[in-house]
């Protein structure tokens, strides 16, 4: 029926009613449709452990092969974290406050790696790692790229250092510039502003983007999967253990280390909340 | 403090990462990479136990990828000693880029992967033979052909029977690898599908595998080369030699390889009556049963050369190592 031959039959009051029953509607079908991706997550992560069985648990979780390649998923992508901190930092700061040329060019062509499939980056990682300067460089300080540990670094360094950059710009973005300004103008440098000022009052958005940072290197493997492929133990992070084992129809190994990688990503993302309290990060 | 100093400590923090990586690598033994299909994992996971002992000093590592990677890994990073694709197809576009060092097609290939049906744990849908995947309302997982090899021979096998129009009717889901058909049949998506008998063997408790008629029964042969990127080629020729051994063989065998397959006709189909892999067949029908019941025994008797894969899949419910 035609919407405006039906408005007009309907009285003022009634008109009135239809408006405040569909916005008590709402907030039900928000907290419904919340509830519902909750659910869909809870039995995602159920079915699985179900399918694992309590015994089967038992006899996987306490397994060196499943520690063995824990800690190298920890180990990589903390030193992977770092790295990105130490780009991500600067290079955040700079976005929030300085204004320079073709800033908004740099800040469209940070985000990039965000977007670009890490795929993609495993591939650009060859052409980089295999050309002038990073070639000479590398070769001077002793340091291999592509089929070993380092090679996981650089990949989730690569995928991660622009995404660092993004949450650090919004930690720094919380920060009232007044409060540096009141801090140069009684005299102190630079940097000092930076260590007592800005750094302190940016603390928990930089900390618990860190957390976030790590917790997206932790689940890389796209770009592993073309730059370092698989070597027993010493590559194969968690991620890329799920595609191998599964490929070697291990299921019990594959939703073992599913549910851990899950556990690791809500273990992180919780902590990362719990820490950024008021940071306008997320 | 002077802004102008900031890249100083920066850097001196970067370098020492750096050299903390650089550390935790320090090479002091014989550092080799086997470029390898995700497929050979188990069984070059064992042969590397065995070179570990012959080799002390020799640290082999393994880049276990899907074979359509390779290619351009090689080809960018220059780096490797050897290689063993899922497919000769791939080693012969490293040949011929000049990549691997020159190849025989017969002598250099340590096993075969024979091509079985599967089917979901109890078998739903009867089938016993090729012809059964045509019969109307059998769900066919089908490998596509431009992703991988299994798919070729899906087409290849169905259109020797002559029945490839049909199964394409049936067919339910489209694979782009063999460990999806797998799973597939396994979560019971599909009916029945076709696989090589060394996937098959990875699912034992929930898929039955019923063997092909000889006549269907195709054969792919596993190659082996060495690179000419090796930086120890006389080292990787030894590893090469050790793989095409009787011993290794025997690992091969084991993990449901077959190493000899009979006369083959052009399009590597079994030429002959199919005896030279009847034990092969027969211990893999055999193992489907010993894995699933606890009070048989897990011996040669029972299982053949396939005690190892059974002890693996009986130590837990779901599959581990």
């Amino acid at each position: 029926m035609n919407e405006e031959v039906l408005s007009n039959k309907l009285s003022a009051t009634e008109r009135e009613r239809i408006a405040h029953s569909s916005l008590r509607l709402w907030p039900v079908a928000c907290v419904t449709a919340a509830c519902a991706v909750l659910a869909g997550y809870l039995a995602l992560v159920g079915s699985n452990a179900i399918y694992l069985g309590w015994s089967d648990a038992l006899s996987f979780l306490p397994r060196t092969r499943l520690w063995v390649r824990f800690w190298l998923t920890v180990r990589t992508s903390a030193l992977a974290t770092c790295f990105s901190l130490l780009v991500g930092i600067p290079a955040g700061y700079a976005l929030s406050r300085f204004r320079f040329p073709c800033r908004t060019l740099l800040a469209t062509l940070i985000d990039l790696p965000v977007m670009v499939p890490a795929a993609a980056v495993g591939v650009f990682l060859f052409g980089v790692v295999k050309s002038f300067p990073v070639r000479q460089v590398t070769e001077l300080l002793g340091v291999r790229f592509a089929h070993n540990a380092n090679g996981i670094v650089l990949v989730q360094f690569a995928v991660t250092v622009a995404f660092c950059a993004r949450l650090m710009k919004a930690s720094f973005d919380a920060v009232n510039p007044r409060f540096e300004q009141v801090s140069r103008s009684l005299g102190a440098s630079l940097p000092g502003t930076l260590l007592r000022v800005t750094f302190p009052l940016a603390k928990n958005g930089i900390v618990a983007s860190a957390i976030v940072v790590w917790a997206r290197a932790a689940a890389e493997w796209e770009g592993l999967m073309l730059f370092v492929g698989g070597t027993m133990a010493k590559t194969d992070v968690m991620p890329f253990s799920v595609y191998l084992d599964w490929n070697g129809g291990m299921m019990g190994w594959v939703v073992t280390f599913s549910l851990v990688c899950v556990a690791l990503a809500v273990t992180s993302m919780a902590a990362a909340r719990l820490i950024g309290g008021r940071s306008y990060v997320w | 403090m002077q802004s102008g100093r900031g890249p100083i400590p920066t850097l001196t923090t970067l370098a020492m990462l750096l050299s903390v990586a650089a550390f935790a690598l320090a090479e002091e033994k014989t550092e080799m990479l086997f470029h390898a299909g995700v497929g050979q994992r188990s069984s070059l996971m064992d042969i590397e136990k065995i070179l570990a002992k012959r080799y002390p000093d020799l640290e082999l590592n393994f880049s276990f990828k899907g074979s359509g990677y390779f290619i351009a890994d090689i080809e960018r990073s220059k780096e490797g000693d050897l290689y063993m694709p899922g497919e000769e197809f791939y080693l012969l576009q490293a040949l011929e880029r000049g990549y691997a060092d020159p190849y025989d097609p017969v002598k250099d290939s340590p096993a075969y992967f024979m091509t079985v049906i599967i089917t979901p744990k109890g078998n739903p849908a009867k089938i016993t033979k090729i012809a059964d995947f045509a019969r109307p309302g059998v769900k066919v997982s089908l490998g596509n052909p431009q992703a991988c090899a299994i798919g070729i021979w899906h087409e290849k096998t169905f259109k020797k029977a002559g029945i490839f129009e049909q199964v394409q009717k049936n067919q339910v889901h489209s694979a782009k690898c063999i460990a999806e058909v797998a799973t597939a049949v396994q979560q019971k998506v599909a009916d029945a599908s076709i696989i090589w008998a060394t996937t098959a063997v990875l699912y034992l408790k929930d898929i039955d595998i019923i063997p092909i008629e000889p006549q269907y029964r195709g054969f792919v042969s596993l190659p082996v080369a060495t690179l000419t990127t090796s930086k120890h080629p006389e080292m990787a020729r030894k590893i090469k030699e050790f793989i095409l051994s009787s011993e290794a063989k025997e690992i091969f065998r084991s993990h449901a390889y077959v190493i000899d397959p009979g006369p083959l006709d052009k399009d590597s189909f079994c030429a002959g009556d199919g005896k030279a892999t009847e034990e092969d067949c027969k211990w893999l029908v055999e193992a489907v049963k010993v894995a699933r019941d606890d009070s048989i025994p897990v011996n040669v008797k029972t299982c053949g050369h396939l005690v190892g894969e059974v002890k693996r899949q009986r130590k837990t419910t779901r599959a581990g190592d």
